[in-house]
Parts: C-alpha cells; sequence; structure tokens
C-alpha cells in the first residue's frame, strides 16, 4: 500500500513522519508548482476553489509516482472542504486511475475517525504505536511552527538579507528528518539559537502586520505566493492568526471537550457577526477586532470565491475598529507581480500612516 | 396603522414566503415585499459589496436597499438547517450580519434562526422570539405558526403535484392569479432546469430562461416539480456521489438532477450564478452524470454584467443539438 495525502503548507511534514513511524509506505506528492495546478485545474469544476485544485493536484502528481490510497478530508459544515473529497473521487476516477481514498472527519469523530483510519492504512498497529505515531507527528509541526514564528519575526530586521530564509529551509529540512523526539528537541533548539543569533539590524521598529484569513492559503506559501516572505523582505514583522499545530490541538482535543480556545476571538466578533459561517469567516473577523491596537495593518488571504471569508471581508470594512486591511484573493489567475504591487503599496500607506502619528514604537 | 414588515424579494424568499407571510399576517402584520428584480436593484446591490460576492446576494441587497424607507423592520430569518448535519451555505448564515454592514440605513433587522441540530427547543424559542413582537399570548403565536406550517405544505404540493413554478404559486395564494390551465404535457421535448430557486425564477437573474423555454414550445421542468422522495437514499447512490448531500440549499438540485438522470429527459440546462460556493461543485457532479447517462448538458453561469444575447445563443445551440439529435 502506497499512502499519499495533500501537501498543506507543511503539514504533510507531520502526516509523513506519522505514518512512516507506523510502517506505512508513504508517497509524499511533489511540492506545489505551476504543473500541479493546471494539471488541477484542467479536471477541476470552473468555480471551485484553490485548495481544491491545489490537493487534487497533489493527489494526480503522487499517483502518477505511484500512490493507491489517497487520505483525504471529510465532513459536513457550511464550507466545501467538507464535500471535496466526492468530486476529487470522481474526478480521479474519470481520469482513469485506480486508488483507494480513506477519509478521516473534520467536523466529527475527529481524533477517534483519525485513529481508525491510521489503524486501517497501517495493516492493523496497535493503539499504543498509532498514539504515539501521532505523538511524534504534532511534535514535529509544533516545532515547524515554532521555528516559523521565529524567522517570520527576524527576516524584517534581519542585516544580511536572505539568511533567515535559508536558516528557515535548511531548519524544515532538519525537522523533516529528524527520527526520534532526542534529535527533534536538538535540532529546534539548534536553530531556536542560530535563527535569533543572527546579525540584526539596530535602531529599527519594523511595522508589524496580522495574517489572518482561510486556513489553507494561510498555511500553504505556494497558494498564497509566499506573502509572509515578501512581507518579510519589505521590512515587516508577520504574525499569523493560525497555525497548524495550535489549530489542530485546538481541533483535535479542546473542541470534543467543549472548550473553545477561540471564545475570545468570537465575543470581539459578536457585534459585527452573531454566529459561525463555517470555514474561518467568524474568526478573520474577531482577529481584526482584536489586532486593532496591537499591529499596524492586516493581511486577509482568501481563495477566490470563498464563502465565509467574503461574507466576512463584506462585514470587516464596516467595523468600528480602524486597523488597515489588505485582502489577498489567491487563485491560479492571480499574478505574483499584482499581489507584489498592492503588497508594497499597502506597506507604503501604513509605514506613512505611523510617520504621521509619530513615530509610535511598538512594545517589541 | 399597521406595522410593516419588509421582505426582499431574493434569496431565501421563493421558497418560504408563503410560510412567512401566513404567521406575520395572522399576527397582525402587514407585508411589504420588494418590487420585482429590475437593473437599478442590480446596480444598488452590486455597488455595495465587494465585487466576488455570489450575483444573488447582490441582488439580495438590491433588495434591501429598495426597501429601507419603506418598512418598520426588516425580516431576514436564517436557515442554518431543516435535516440533521445538512446546513446551508456561509452567505446564508451572515446575511443579516453582512446587510447590516453594507447598508447603512437599514429598518431594525429581525432574524431568527432555524437550526434542526440544536433540537426542537431551540426552534419553538425562535419561533416564539418573532411572534412575541406582536403578541405575547403563546397559543395565539403557536396557532400561526401552525398555519403557517400547513400553508408551507400547500405550497410545497401544489409545485409538485399540479406542475406548477413557484412564483405561479405564490401568486395564486395571493390571489393575484387565477389558475392557469394545465400545461400540455405533450410537447416535443422535455428539458430539466437545476439551479437554485431563486435563480431560476428572478426574470432578470435568468434572463427570462423560463419563459424562453416556453416560448420555444418545449416541457420544463424546475427542480420544485420533482416529486419529493421519488427515489430511495436508502439504497444508496443510484447516480454515484448525488446520494447524500451537504447542503440545504442543494437539495434540490441534487433530487432534481437525480430525476431527470433517471427519467431520461431530453436535455438538462443547469443554471448557476457566478462565484457560487455550493453550485461549483454539484453543478460539476451532475454534469458527470448526467455525461455518462448519455443526456445533454449545459450549465450557464450568470452574473450582472452578463447580457442576454450571449445567454440566447447558448440556449439555441444546445436546443438545435438536441431536436438535431432526436430527429436522426
Amino acid at each position: 500500500m502506497q499512502v499519499t495525502f495533500p501537501h498543506i503548507g507543511n503539514a504533510y511534514i507531520g502526516i509523513k513522519s506519522t505514518l512512516e513511524s507506523l510502517g506505512t509506505d508513504v508517497v509524499v506528492p511533489p511540492g506545489c508548482t505551476r504543473r500541479t495546478l493546471t494539471l488541477a485545474t484542467r479536471y477541476s469544476p470552473e468555480g471551485i476553489c484553490l485548495p481544491f485544485k491545489l490537493n487534487l493536484g497533489n493527489m494526480i502528481e503522487a499517483i502518477e509516482l505511484g500512490a493507491d490510497t489517497i487520505v483525504n478530508i471529510t465532513g459536513h459544515g457550511t464550507c466545501r472542504m467538507g464535500y471535496y473529497h466526492k468530486v476529487q473521487e470522481q474526478i480521479l476516477r474519470d481520469m482513469g486511475f485506480d486508488f483507494q481514498m480513506e477519509l478521516t472527519g473534520l467536523s466529527e469523530h475527529k481524533l477517534t475517525g483519525f485513529f481508525k483510519m491510521l489503524k486501517k492504512i497501517s495493516n492493523n498497529a496497535s493503539w499504543t504505536q498509532i498514539i504515539s505515531a501521532f505523538h511524534f507527528g504534532l511534535a514535529k509541526v509544533t516545532a515547524l511552527d515554532d521555528i516559523e514564528i521565529i524567522a517570520n519575526r527576524m527576516r524584517a530586521i534581519e542585516k544580511e538579507k536572505g539568511t533567515i530564509t535559508l536558516l528557515y529551509r535548511e531548519g524544515t529540512k532538519a525537522i523533516d528528518e529528524a527520527g526520534d523526539y532526542r534529535s527533534l528537541k536538538n535540532v529546534v533548539k539548534d536553530y531556536r539559537r542560530r535563527l535569533k543569533g543572527i546579525k540584526i539590524l539596530s535602531g529599527v521598529s519594523p511595522l508589524k502586520v496580522l495574517v489572518a484569513g482561510e486556513i489553507y492559503v494561510v498555511l500553504d506559501t505556494y497558494a498564497n505566493m509566499d506573502v509572509e516572505l515578501e512581507m518579510g523582505k519589505l521590512g515587516v514583522v508577520t504574525e499569523r492568526s493560525l497555525y497548524l499545530s495550535r489549530w489542530a490541538k485546538r481541533g483535535l482535543f479542546y473542541n470534543p471537550l467543549g472548550i473553545d480556545q477561540y471564545r475570545k476571538v468570537h465575543k470581539a466578533a459578536m457585534p459585527y457577526l452573531k454566529r459561525d459561517i463555517g470555514g474561518d469567516g467568524w474568526e478573520t473577523i474577531g482577529e481584526k477586532v482584536l489586532g486593532t491596537g496591537h499591529y499596524d495593518g492586516m493581511v486577509h488571504l482568501a481563495p477566490f470565491t470563498c464563502m465565509p471569508e467574503e461574507t466576512a471581508q463584506n462585514i470587516m470594512s464596516s467595523t468600528k475598529e480602524d486597523l488597515p486591511v489588505l485582502a489577498i484573493y489567491c487563485d491560479e489567475q492571480t499574478s505574483k507581480a499584482g499581489m507584489l504591487t498592492r503588497l508594497e503599496a499597502f506597506v507604503d500607506m501604513l509605514r506613512m500612516k505611523r510617520n504621521r502619528n509619530g513615530s509610535r514604537l511598538l512594545e517589541e | 396603522m399597521k406595522y410593516k414588515v419588509g421582505i426582499p424579494r431574493a434569496l431565501l424568499y421563493y421558497k418560504y414566503f408563503p410560510m412567512w407571510q401566513k404567521f406575520l399576517s395572522e399576527l397582525g402584520a402587514e407585508l411589504v415585499v420588494s418590487d420585482i428584480t429590475n437593473k437599478r436593484t442590480i446596480s444598488q446591490g452590486a455597488a455595495r459589496v465587494v465585487s466576488d460576492t455570489c450575483f444573488p446576494v447582490k441582488v439580495f441587497i438590491g433588495h434591501v436597499v429598495s426597501l429601507t424607507d419603506r418598512c418598520d423592520s426588516l425580516l431576514i430569518p436564517i436557515v442554518r438547517s431543516t435535516k440533521r448535519k445538512v446546513y446551508n451555505c456561509s452567505r446564508f448564515l451572515g446575511l443579516p450580519d453582512l446587510t447590516r454592514a453594507v447598508v447603512s440605513n437599514t429598518p431594525p433587522i429581525w432574524e431568527i434562526e432555524f437550526d434542526r441540530n440544536r433540537g426542537q427547543n431551540f426552534l419553538y424559542r425562535q419561533i416564539y422570539s418573532l411572534g412575541s413582537r406582536f403578541t405575547r399570548n403563546p397559543l395565539k403565536i403557536k396557532e400561526a405558526a401552525d398555519k403557517a406550517w400547513e400553508s408551507h405544505v400547500q405550497y410545497k404540493k401544489m409545485m409538485c403535484e399540479q406542475n406548477l413554478m413557484r412564483v405561479e404559486v405564490i401568486k395564486l395564494i395571493q390571489g393575484q392569479m387565477v389558475k392557469p390551465e394545465i400545461r400540455d404535457n405533450n410537447q416535443l421535448m422535455t428539458i430539466g432546469l437545476v439551479g437554485h430557486p431563486y435563480v431560476l425564477h428572478d426574470e432578470q437573474i435568468s434572463h427570462y430562461l423560463i419563459k424562453r423555454l416556453l416560448s420555444y414550445g418545449l416541457r420544463v421542468l424546475t427542480p420544485e416539480m420533482v416529486p419529493e422522495m421519488s427515489f430511495d437514499y436508502q439504497s444508496g447512490a443510484q447516480v454515484a456521489g448525488l446520494a447524500r448531500s451537504y447542503w440545504e440549499s442543494e437539495e434540490d438540485i441534487l433530487e432534481a438532477g437525480e430525476y431527470y438522470i433517471g427519467t431520461k429527459v431530453d436535455g438538462i440546462i443547469g443554471m448557476m450564478p457566478f462565484a457560487c460556493g455550493p453550485d461549483s461543485l454539484m453543478m460539476n457532479l451532475i454534469q458527470r452524470n448526467a455525461q455518462k447517462a448519455g443526456i445533454p448538458f449545459i450549465c450557464l453561469t450568470v452574473e450582472e454584467h452578463t447580457a442576454d444575447a450571449g445567454i440566447v445563443t447558448r440556449l439555441e445551440a444546445f436546443l438545435d443539438m438536441i431536436s438535431r439529435d432526436k430527429r436522426r
């Protein structure tokens, strides 16, 4: 059995490590490229959102490499994400591929469903094995987020441009290759130190921008055209509203226990949007409200035709809290040059705004 | 003077209007329904929201704008789910908040939420909260709600049994129209339409699709004419992938699609608004299955910039293709 799964940013490292420590053969789809997207767009429905296309592209390229089992997500809810698998399966079957699709729930039986799925594809591994494999995968994802947070903070103030990006890529690779907890811990410690120890510009107070929006495009650097990296190059510190590790922990452990980790965010969004509209729409509005005063601006990422994010964007423009928002819609038609132009203009505007208000130093 | 409740003639209006009307008029309110969509409605709506919002929502906002100074409050119910674990599209759920955000001078909005997953009590509380704006007497509210439900059931029955379109039934109920004669069923071709009621029955949005088809002398089936439960969900996927629905608003579409494919209509025309999330997947499923069953399918995408001529050209080409095929 050759198992494959969609990339989803850096999530593949965690999933890969979980499956590999269970002794399953894994085919990691090649990283997203122009080919992935073109291939997927050809076979996808016309008005579908970018995550669907990229996931489908990942699956096609993995099947070409010999995968015969696809791990996919299912669920019910208001967003399209939970219905992807049905259409994707039909598309792949119509293309003449022979495969098996294993589903794991996004909205119910999250943890148990995931474990059951793991048991099925790992040829009946014991529960302890599954749990420890899953725990290790989660540890890797946490480690990745850990160094990414530092990288996004330091990139804006590095003296020699490009050092951080190089180090970060090295670190990602090292985490991917770490075989056990001890080496993982050492790798993280090492790269934390190296990332923090680079030469920095003195006497600058960089702009701080919040990156929020739909989970897939926020996490996947191909989908969002490296928006955080580009902002770092422009000398802007970015912070995300969601990181995969936190999101996974919330979804898998807290929600089943009835703990709403986002209560603060939801409460902040209440005056403008009273209920969950699926996807990450509610959270996006809440993040904007909460972020006012803490950030200089916000970049709102969403796939084109995303239903929750569009509603959120419509509502967000009328909030009392006045945080400049740049909405970037990602699609196969979006060009990087267009995104960069708007990003530069946005950053310039934020700088001017700050200069006008007296160079207020952000607490760092 | 009676209290005026405004109802925009868009989105859920087509599905639930008789029910709302009965409920509110039983409790002594006067209903103000916005006028039929026109060019002005569309441009006013489109000017207020982000450009890639879906077309029907833009039209909805246009209707709200036209109602702002004509009523005391607006009724915008949220239908989250009417079946367990089947939800509605995000855009419906955020509708009252979106309206408030983009139309600055709206009258107070009455929002009641229907959510099957939260149990019967939640439903009763919501109905009571709406009814209590008129009377404190729960019995009176219950009576009105029962009557409203009856008229909703009757509405659905009339469409299905007498082969009537939604708009015709609404007019019949309001007494604005006498009963049309039963349509001749022996026409040349039967065309099945798939699409949301607020797309197919809004003539500005659909570019008079139904009227055009009828004027060609065709027998037209719309999703609401499909007998309910004409096939059984339990027996699994007859047409693979269509079995379990996911969105509340797509249920009709899926059932209709499956019915058309099962009864072998001569052609299926799908109409979806640009940037419609659910439709992008569902139309594709129906298209794939129609293709496998050998039934011609065309999907027309509409938005505010769509021209009549473009729709007509494609429609005629499609119909010509079917009739040539039939003659052969």
